[in-house]
């Protein structure tokens, strides 16, 4: 495999598969001319939408005025009854237009009374400022007046007062701005009758009468929510398009042009034959997603629609920085998805047949995003396309949120990685054996030989199942607000099932050897020395004992480090000493025994079990180490309903700290201790008060002090010390595997 | 030198088992010819994709310069090439990509790739289209790439999988030359076929496979000495029909109509 991904070969082989789409003409077609073609109908379709959605102002028999006092009211509803009156009295005023926001733009035209100018009716409510705001922003208030003066001029004829009015309405709303149009008729109303009674009279200068102004903010549109979910539908569907074309070509098409036989024939792994195609297929689905995202944004700025759907920044720069990564997440996720039912077909026709039912069956997903009254909540970011579709949406109307946002991103990406895994081992399958379904049976059926380790496919595709059963289990507490020492009981629970139960029996399952994967057998040992034996282990528990001594600081500066970054847990400050009581009640044996033991003994099974076996079966133990800890710190982020950012960096640490044990030692068990021990300190950490603490590191600082900083760093040193000297005989072992 | 030790490998058929290839055992060395002979579902390609390592065989193994199949399918493949029935090009790639990418396949180095496309772009005449696209090549000049990616990674063996099936009579002079080519180069070459008339004029022995089971393997001179039969079609009928002898290990003889043997079939 090695020799494959070497020496720019593996970028070779992509470059030939990229060459071979991106000059197809038809892959052309759907890159460039889609979107020229599907945005300007897309852009009328939402324009006539959203007129549609406010066409029911058709129906508005009563509009809804707001003023702040009961004066203000009063007035108000005055000048509309004289208007209407002037209106009864069948006097033909000159029409004057003026635009909302300028009053010194004025378009008079004079035009006789017609039915459109009759002044509808109003109801006026009264509140103060910030209820009036809302409610205008939330659309109950189709026009709220926020200033009204009225200044009296003494003339010869009488007493003329002059009013100065201010308003607000909702842009691009058609109820709100049909309430001010007919409002600012009822005013010009009045000034021109006003004006024509002492046209008859005198002709000297006449006060103004109505001096009317309106501000216009912008507000979405009532459906706007909904609205905005078809935009990340078109462009989600649209991403989908420009993938199936190469996806279809560079599998099923290999089989028509009659080259797979030759390709598969090749000492070329098939994964790095699928990769290089995968590479293929997600670049023309990015720069399909890119020419769509730059004519969505096109069309909603310079259209004007981007306001009426997103408020006042309309559809922003910011907004499409923030949608770009998600549809090429997508992008990996669901080019992967394709490959591996393409890679199921026999032809350009069988491909096809398979793909039109799962675009049809991403429509679904689509039309509940287009639902107002669904949320995205934390468990639906595990549901695949949904997850990316709502988040799509929530971030178009500013109210994502980071949980499942976290979910959706971290869970499509291991759903991409094990699709592309079942993808590439369909491939060419088909052309080996005699029928599509041997390919299936044989993918599912359990494995004729026994495997060493288990390799990195079968950890993706565990890991798919795995995390969205994770993600629903570690807020089954918070569901069923279980809490104390059954809280605790059942997170363990779910730990041994997860994490050891589960991993054992497929590994069972497929064969692979349990003793060389869970490390349970160190692989040295026979014929050695009890006495030996006996001083090996002594130097791994001294080894062990040394290096959780220093750990448990580490993971105290990196909480203290998150929390100077306000990266720490988003709970509220109540939230922490409500949860901190919470466990002060449950006795401490509980919190050790399903707190230190029960997750050191299950996720070291998983973690330096399976997982770090699965990265050793191709990589190097460092890199494994690596790989092993970034999942190891992703997992623990997930802490039920709220993310811990602040345990990413200590849980890196200490899995890099039990992957060294694990590889040094070639057995589990020298990890699950340290695990423990670990566990065990910052749970003991944690019962002590911030008095306690202060007492022994001094009042003016949080941190730990820098003696005991030099301790814990030549304790940690020291433990490696000893623990490699003591695993010298192990390490022909662990290069064998 | 390959040498393929009782292969054996069953399918399961809508629930009943058939064996494909039945404890086939044959050796081929460098330098020569072997024609592996049947009618169609006699188990040729089947063998083929064993040696391959595209099929696991249910017992036996394939050894190619001393490598196991069992043990290093991978090391198998970097000395096999395949020229087969239909074989197809890549439209959109020039005949210098689509070939260059095939040598990186089978990790060739891309300085000695270089110089392997120089060389059989002289020896098959490719010069002229080398830089042309694949879909603007006439079927010929597909034929004669098809050929050049066989053996851009210069492998020891070439199985050849009814390489002339549909081929005129043009294309099928092609692929004569270009075996005579592999023998002189010293290859081992593998030629699986149902023309049997084809197999006469370009194969130093002969394996006639039915329905999985090796009836016969030997010279044209052994075979027509054991058969008193002149061509190869009539002596393959006589062995199909014969009830005794060597076709006893037929275990349900039956008769394979002509037209799937004859020359034009």
């Amino acid at each position: 495999m090695n020799e494959y991904l070497s020496n720019g070969r593996l970028w070779r082989l992509c470059q030939k598969e990229l060459r071979e789409s991106l000059r197809d003409r038809r892959t052309l077609f759907t890159l460039v001319l889609m979107p020229i073609l599907v945005y300007p109908l897309l852009s009328m379709a939402l324009q006539r939408l959203v007129i549609g959605a406010n066409s029911k102002t058709k129906e508005v028999t009563e509009y809804v005025l707001g003023v702040e006092d009961e004066e203000a009211g009063g007035k108000i509803r005055e000048l509309l009854i004289e208007a209407q009156q002037t209106l009864e009295r069948g006097f033909a005023s000159p029409i004057t237009v003026t635009r909302s926001n300028d009053p010194t733009e004025k378009d008079t035209t004079s035009s006789p009374v017609k039915p459109s100018d009759e002044i509808p009716s109003y109801k006026i409510e009264m509140a103060d400022r910030a209820t009036l705001d809302q409610a205008l922003s939330d659309g109950r208030l189709d026009l709220l007046i926020t200033k009204l003066n009225i200044e009296t001029t003494k003339l010869e004829r009488g007493v003329f007062p002059a009013y100065t009015i201010q308003a607000e309405f909702r842009q691009n709303d058609l109820r709100s701005e049909t309430a001010l149009s007919g409002f600012r008729r009822a005013t010009q109303l009045i000034n021109d009758y006003q004006a024509a009674l002492f046209r008859k009279q005198i002709d000297r200068k006449i006060p103004v009468a109505m001096t009317f102004n309106a501000t216009g903010i912008f507000e979405k549109a009532d459906l706007s929510s909904s609205i905005a979910g078809v935009i990340p539908l078109v462009l989600i569907l649209m991403t989908i398009t420009g993938a199936v074309y190469p996806a279809i070509d560079l599998t099923a098409g290999e089989r028509e042009r009659g080259t797979m036989e030759a390709l598969i024939a090749t000492p070329a792994p098939r994964f790095a034959l699928l990769l290089s195609k995968y590479v293929a297929v997600v670049t023309v689905a990015v720069l399909t997603a890119l020419a769509n995202l730059f004519a969505t944004w096109m069309t909603l700025s310079f259209g004007g629609l981007g306001q009426a759907l997103f408020g006042k920044s309309g559809f922003s720069v910011l907004m499409l920085l923030q949608i770009l990564p998600l549809l090429v997440i997508f992008a990996c996720f669901f080019s992967a998805i394709l490959l591996a039912l393409c890679s199921f077909a026999r032809s350009f026709k069988e491909a096809q047949a398979y793909l039109i039912p799962v675009m049809l069956l991403s429509l679904g997903p689509g039309l509940v995003t287009l639902m107002p009254n669904v949320q995205f909540t934390t468990l639906l970011g595990i549901v695949p396309l949904l997850n990316i579709l709502m988040l799509s949406r929530d971030i178009m109307t500013g109210q994502s949120s980071l949980v499942p946002a976290f979910a959706a991103v971290f869970s499509t990406i291991i759903y991409a990685c094990a699709t592309l895994v079942v993808a590439s081992r369909l491939f060419g399958a088909e052309a080996a054996t005699s029928g599509s379904q041997e390919s299936w049976s044989e993918l599912l059926s359990r494995p004729k030989k026994k495997q060493m380790l288990p390799d990195i496919g079968e950890l993706a595709i565990y890991l798919a199942l795995l995390f969205p059963v994770f993600f629903v289990a570690s807020n089954l507490g918070g569901m069923f607000e279980w809490k104390g020492s059954w809280a605790l009981f059942l997170n363990a629970a779910i730990l041994f099932v997860l994490f050891m139960l589960l991993p054992l029996l497929y590994s069972w399952y497929r064969r692979i050897d349990l003793a060389n994967t869970f490390r349970l057998s160190e692989g040295v040992g026979r014929g050695e020395p009890i006495w030996n034996r006996i001083a090996r282990w002594i130097g791994y528990v001294a080894g062990v004992l040394l290096l959780s001594a220093a750990l448990w600081m580490v993971a105290f500066e990196a909480y203290l480090l998150f929390e100077s970054w306000s990266l720490a847990s988003q709970l509220s400050e109540e939230d922490k000493e409500r949860l901190k009581s919470d466990f002060l009640v449950v006795p401490f044996w509980v919190v050790l025994l399903t707190g230190a033991v029960a997750p050191a003994i299950a996720e070291e099974f998983f973690f330096r079990g399976f997982v770090l076996s699965a990265f050793r079966s191709k990589l190097t133990a460092f890199r494994s180490v690596l790989f092993t800890s970034l999942l190891f710190g992703l997992f623990h982020v997930i802490a039920g309903s709220v993310l811990s950012i602040e345990k990413f960096l200590p849980t890196i640490i200490l899995g890099m700290a039990i992957g060294y044990v694990a590889v040094r030692t070639g057995s589990l068990f020298p990890g699950i201790l340290l695990h423990a021990l670990h566990n065990g300190l910052v749970f003991s950490m944690s019962r002590f008060t911030e008095q306690d603490l202060a007492r022994w590191f001094g009042e003016e600082t949080k941190h730990i002090p820098v003696v005991w900083l030099c301790g814990g760093v030549l304790s940690m040193a020291l433990g490696a010390g000893v623990l490699f000297l003591s695993s010298q005989r192990n390490q022909s072992h662990e290069d064998s595997n | 030198m390959i040498s393929a030790e009782n292969l054996t490998k069953q399918f399961i058929v809508r629930g009943v088992p058939l064996v494909a290839v039945n404890h086939l055992s044959f050796q081929v060395a460098s330098g020569e010819v072997y024609g592996l002979l049947g009618p169609n579902g006699a188990g040729k390609t089947t063998t083929l994709r064993m040696i391959m390592g595209l099929l696991e065989p249910d017992s036996g193994y394939v050894e190619i310069g001393g490598v196991r199949s069992t043990n290093k399918s991978t090391d198998i493949r970097k000395q096999l090439g395949l020229i087969s029935t239909n074989d197809g090009v890549y439209p959109w790639l020039t005949v210098r990509e689509m070939l260059l990418y095939f040598a990186d396949l089978y990790a060739v180095d891309p300085l000695l790739a270089a110089e392997r496309l120089e060389e059989l772009a002289n020896l098959l005449d490719l010069r002229n289209f080398i830089d042309q696209r694949c879909s603007t090549l006439s079927t010929g000049q597909k034929q004669r790439v098809t050929l050049a990616r066989g053996l851009m990674h210069d492998p020891p063996v070439m199985l050849l999988d009814e390489p002339t099936r549909g081929l005129d009579v043009v294309g099928s002079q092609a692929i004569f030359r270009f075996i005579d080519l592999l023998k002189q180069r010293g290859k081992v070459v593998l030629l699986s076929t149902h023309r049997l008339d084809e197999a006469e004029r370009v194969c130093d022995r002969f394996g006639l496979l039915h329905r999985g089971n090796l009836q016969f393997e030997g010279t044209l001179d052994e075979l027509r000495q054991a058969t008193g039969k002149q061509h190869l079609v009539d002596m393959f009928i006589a062995f199909l029909n014969a009830p005794q002898g060597n076709a006893t290990q037929i275990s349900s003889p039956v008769n394979i109509p002509p037209n799937e043997l004859s020359p034009q079939a």
